[in-house]
């Protein structure tokens, strides 16, 4: 399994401007509830995602909140209108103070 | 999308068939119904969570589609999409879209802030799912409608432990 926090971001490979293109991302990050226990008995507790934040350029175009019944290695699809030539970066932020951050650029094929 | 959805309630409803040998019993012992249906009254917590989010403006049903499988075989990992045909323009947009799932320990599973930039409404991810309940995609919009639609989900197995 890849390590927590790594993430990935994908657009489309050719984008033509002022189209509303998908977004997919992922993070590795374990989501735990905080209701399951080892197979030895300790508790174990509660590890998530709790805020996703999306910045395309240097405005912010969307934020999620998030709680652990996000499913482990947690994807999101969302859209963006590709208006400018820009990066696209999403910060995942955890529960204990972890913060991750992936970015792509938005970049529109010559005519 | 429509038309997507009802294929794989239709496929789900025919798999659920073929587990059970009685498709028509079991859909009707798990009260799951193949056509709009309103979800049952929300329990105390859903109504409070409802209120303090949307306080007493009415929730209507529609420009929301909320595509969840009909029989969710791992509650650890079902499959969500929300679509809503409204528009995402700077003066009318969708502002926020809140998924809430009934009998989880936590209801309030996920709020979605959008804004304009984004184009459209089309979100979708994986979630957990302790047992068979109403789901709801719940959207506000700029000028303060509120819109929603509904799917109940029958969950095999506990995903939130």
């Amino acid at each position: 399994m890849s390590p927590i926090g790594e993430a990935r971001i994908k657009v489309p490979d050719q984008i033509k401007r002022g189209e509303v293109i998908t977004v997919n991302s992922i993070i590795s990050h374990p989501m735990d509830t905080g209701f399951f226990r080892t197979a030895e008995g300790a508790p174990i507790p509660a590890f998530f995602i709790k805020n996703v934040v999306i910045t395309y350029g240097e405005r912010e175009v969307g934020h999620f909140e998030w709680t652990s019944g996000i499913s482990r290695n947690p994807v999101v699809t969302f859209t963006l209108k590709a208006d400018r030539e820009a990066p696209l970066t999403m910060v995942w932020s955890d529960n204990h103070g972890g913060i991750f951050k992936q970015s792509i650029n938005i970049s529109f094929v010559s005519a | 999308m429509r038309d997507r959805r009802t294929f794989l309630r239709s496929f789900a409803a025919g798999v659920a068939g073929l587990i059970a040998g009685r498709s028509e019993r079991l859909l009707a012992a798990t009260g799951v119904a193949t056509g709009p249906e309103d979800p049952e009254v929300p329990n105390e917590e859903v109504a409070r969570i409802l209120k303090g989010l949307f306080g007493d403006r009415p929730i209507r049903r529609g420009h929301v589609d909320l595509d969840m499988p009909i029989v969710a075989e791992d509650g650890r990992v079902v499959p969500v999409i929300i679509e809503s045909d409204l528009p995402m323009t700077p003066d009318h947009y969708v502002t926020g879209v809140h998924l809430i799932v009934d009998h989880n320990p936590d209801p309030h599973l996920a709020a979605f802030h959008l804004t304009p930039e984004l184009g459209q409404v089309s979100l979708s991810t994986r979630i957990k799912m302790k047992r068979s309940t109403w789901v709801r995609a719940i959207l506000e919009t700029n000028t303060g409608e509120v819109w929603a639609d509904y799917a109940k989900v029958l969950v095999t197995l506990n995903g939130c432990g």
